[in-house]
């Protein structure tokens, strides 16, 4: 095996697919429950988006997709020399359409997210005081029962949002799937990690 | 009644015993044979030293300090080219230059829980201080590579760059403080999507953007440095960065390095005081370093004492670990001791004594009576 991969097996997982088959290079079938799966010399491991950081920062894995939502909250210390264009998303902060929102300097609100680490950055950036409420998921649900005055999550179509009566308010960033490679790996491992890199450029949207 | 997480070892510390300690123990004394054979001096610098010598940015936040008996604030040592940069400049301060320093031992920082990192870190380094600059540069990469060797890591390289390069692109742009602290960010990230939304819609010139983007991709061997001239000429300054790099390269390559050199002009982070090279050894099998170094022109004259320095340290445990990783920890010593019985108490004792006269190592009293 010349390199290992970690990949996710949620959102970005179709997109990854499509974008190795069109450069030629091998990815296994999504046949279900393995988490360890080779296919001629790379070997692939799937794991939850935010532990790809993780596996690539430690060089359990050389490489890995990853969104880049999930690198801004991880801050990884890994290299991201791939853009991949798929899995396009927005970072947003967002509120219960039509609620106040005190934004200026010296603002203070609880904001509700599954990003704590950026919303914490984008917050104190701005000088407003802000209570970050860390939940695991259904973060739409917190202003709609009182828990926050505001949500810091992913807005892809924005369906979700205004189905649970939140507009956005401001974008804080953009999210694309990169690809992700460990430092060592990147220079004592350079020709696979190369020529893996030099594929995938040619074809990345 | 004792409490149970008392038996635990804190987070941040670690605890070695036996073919543990024995495995580490040899890497380092490999490590400091090496550094004596380039006639290195050893020093032993104290544990802890006003806080104000480790207030470089990158330790400010991880630098364990306290207060001394009599108000001073002190810290717990967290770097050690500071701490010798100090000594340097005093206690050895009517010593010509250059002087070659080696020190082996442990630094505190307190760190962030992350899993991997220590706060209590083993560091076997050397500082090279008042040196000519490209004989120093090119003697640190060939210290380095013979440690690595040396040790019997397998497929090691070394990564070389320059802080001059990032440095004088950067002067180039269009940024406020913020705005070049997240440029450093991406560029050491190797994120050239980043660079572009970082440097789009700023008045700076596009040759300096270019170049910017272009160091997040190039990677190579030394014959790579060619292209990175030509792609950092919008910049004198980066350009003879460049050039003061491919000397120092060329040099070491001509030694034989060739083949173990690669060029990073990415890596950019790290201790605020580099001025020049900087390098980075890695190998396969470890995902992190296994050592690092650079020049550090302008540390020395913080102490009153301006004067070119270079270093670098391996880390002990980032050795072992590769070491392992790579299948190649040496065998424990098979020679058991000779046990001595110690039923009659001074007879035995005298037996004892004999053989370790002898030189013999010996287990005493085990098992007997008395």
């Amino acid at each position: 095996v010349s390199l290992t991969l970690a990949l996710t097996k949620g959102r970005l997982l179709e997109g990854s697919a499509a974008l190795f088959r069109r450069a030629g290079v091998p990815f296994p079938n999504g046949d279900g429950r393995r988490l360890v799966v080779s296919e001629g010399e790379l070997r692939f491991l799937f794991v939850k988006d935010i532990d790809v950081a993780t596996y690539v920062e430690h060089g359990v894995a050389d490489c890995g997709v990853v969104g880049r939502d999930v690198l801004l909250e991880a801050g990884s210390d890994v290299y991201e020399p791939l853009d991949l264009g798929f899995g396009r998303c927005r970072l947003a902060l967002a509120r219960l359409r039509g609620a106040r929102l005190d934004l200026s300097r010296g603002g203070s609100l609880r904001v509700a997210t599954k990003y704590p680490r950026v919303s914490a950055r984008w917050f104190r950036e701005r000088g407003v005081s802000a209570e970050v409420v860390r939940l695991g998921g259904s973060v739409e649900l917190a202003p709609v029962l009182g828990l926050a005055d505001c949500i810091v999550d992913v807005v892809e179509t924005g369906r979700t949002l205004e189905e649970n009566g939140l507009e956005v308010v401001e974008e804080i960033a953009v999210s694309t799937a990169r690809l992700i490679v460990n430092r060592a790996s990147f220079h004592a491992r350079r020709q696979p990690v190369a020529r893996l890199l030099e594929a995938l450029r040619g074809v990345a949207g | 009644v004792s409490r149970p997480g008392l038996v635990q070892v804190p987070r941040g510390v670690q605890c070695f015993v036996g073919d543990e300690a024995r495995r580490r123990r040899a890497i380092e004394a490999r490590v400091l044979e090496v550094f004596r054979g380039w006639d290195y001096e050893e020093i032993i610098p104290p544990l802890y030293d006003y806080a104000e010598v480790f207030s470089d940015p990158a330790l400010q936040t991880s630098t364990v300090s306290f207060l001394g008996r009599d108000g001073e604030l002190l810290a717990l040592r967290s770097d050690f080219t500071s701490l010798l940069a100090k000594i340097a400049a005093g206690r050895l301060a009517r010593r010509e230059p250059p002087i070659r320093l080696y020190y082996s031992g442990e630094v505190l920082r307190d760190e962030p829980l992350q899993p991997g990192r220590q706060s209590e870190l083993y560091q076997m380094g050397l500082e090279h201080l008042g040196g000519g600059s490209r004989a120093a540069d090119a003697e640190l990469l060939a210290v380095a590579a013979e440690c690595l060797e040396r040790v019997g890591v397998a497929d090691w390289v070394l990564a070389v760059g320059h802080v001059g390069v990032f440095g004088g692109l950067v002067g180039r742009c269009d940024l406020d403080g913020a705005g070049r602290t997240a440029l450093r960010d991406r560029v050491d990230s190797r994120d050239p999507a980043g660079v572009r939304e970082l440097l789009d819609g700023t008045e700076t010139a596009a040759p300096v953007a270019a170049a910017l983007e272009s160091l997040t991709g190039l990677a190579g061997g030394v014959d790579t440095l060619p292209e990175a001239l030509e792609s950092v000429a919008c910049s004198p300054e980066a350009r003879a960065a460049v050039v003061e790099l491919r000397a120092v390269v060329a040099a070491a390559a001509e030694a034989g390095l060739a083949e173990r050199l690669v060029v990073d002009l990415s890596e950019v982070r790290g201790f605020g005081y580099y001025t020049g090279l900087v390098l980075r050894a890695y190998a396969p099998g470890l995902g992190f370093d296994l050592g690092r170094g650079g020049r550090y022109d302008g540390l020395l004259a913080r102490f009153g004492r301006p004067l070119p320095a270079v270093g670098l340290m391996f880390g002990l445990d980032r050795l072992a670990l590769v070491l392992e990783r790579q299948g190649r920890v040496p065998e424990p010593d098979p020679a058991g001791p000779a046990r001595v019985p110690a039923r009659s108490l001074g007879a035995g004792l005298r037996e004892a004594r004999e053989r370790r006269a002898r030189g013999e190592r010996v287990r005493f009293g085990d098992g007997g009576a008395a």
